[in-house]
């Protein structure tokens, strides 16, 4: 595609790194429609570089859509995985990436999610770059070597 | 990836689901290893690692076994 052909390496990942200084800033990926419009290019272009970011697992599409669904470790849309930071409530993609807001963003956090099994919140603080005490356990029920296969399923 | 409030709750839900039981985290494990994994996503310069890089990232966090292969 010509469009895909005209953008350089460097472009695209300089429009990765404004998807994610988007997500930190207001808690949701950008559409296509501003990403086109801050780097001055047309909605197709954007759309395009939103593919090939895709194509090199830095982020993950809804199906069918040019919409973010996750930019790892935000999520595009609403989850039971909710993360107060900066004054601010994200939403990450799963258990794992709940923590990785703060550690992505080094700030303290409250995270508030649940247990898959009962329903019963889970909250867990991070101050400092500390996590606060927690019996709660994580599943990761697919191999790492299979994570990619099926991402919203991992 | 999904909390569960105890391993018995994760034992149920193993059940319910009937699928096989993957890798199981503590918190504090967790919290490491998402600092290795995430404390340079934010950087302009993040460009995506290599598969030696993600294990040793796992290495490093004592994730070992072959469910952790990255190589």
């Amino acid at each position: 595609m010509e469009i895909n052909q005209a953008m350089d390496e460097d472009q695209i990942w300089k429009i990765r790194a404004f998807v994610y200084q988007h997500s930190a800033g207001t808690t949701r990926p950008p559409l296509v429609e501003e990403t086109a419009s801050h780097f001055s290019l047309t909605p197709e272009e954007a759309a395009s570089a939103y593919e090939e970011l895709q194509e090199r697992h830095a982020i993950l599409l809804q199906p069918g859509t040019h919409k973010i669904q996750m930019a790892w470790p935000f999520s595009g849309v609403e989850t039971l995985f909710q993360v107060h930071a900066n004054d601010k409530t994200y939403f990450a993609n799963c258990a794992w990436d709940s923590l990785g807001i703060p550690a992505a963003l080094h700030v303290d956090a409250e995270i508030n999610a649940v247990c898959a099994q009962s329903g019963d919140a889970i909250k867990i603080s991070v101050t400092d770059q500390s996590i606060s005490r927690s019996d709660a356990l994580v599943h990761f029920l697919v191999p790492f070597q299979n994570w990619y296969a099926d991402l919203p399923f991992t | 990836m999904l909390f569960f409030r105890s391993e018995e709750m994760l034992e149920q839900w193993l059940v319910a689901k009937q699928v096989e039981r993957g890798a199981v985290l503590s918190i504090p494990t967790l919290w490491e290893l998402s600092q290795r994994w995430y404390h340079n996503r934010m950087s302009p310069d993040y460009r995506g690692r290599t598969a030696k890089q993600v294990q040793e990232i796992f290495d490093e966090t004592g994730l070992t076994s072959g469910f952790w292969k990255a190589t």
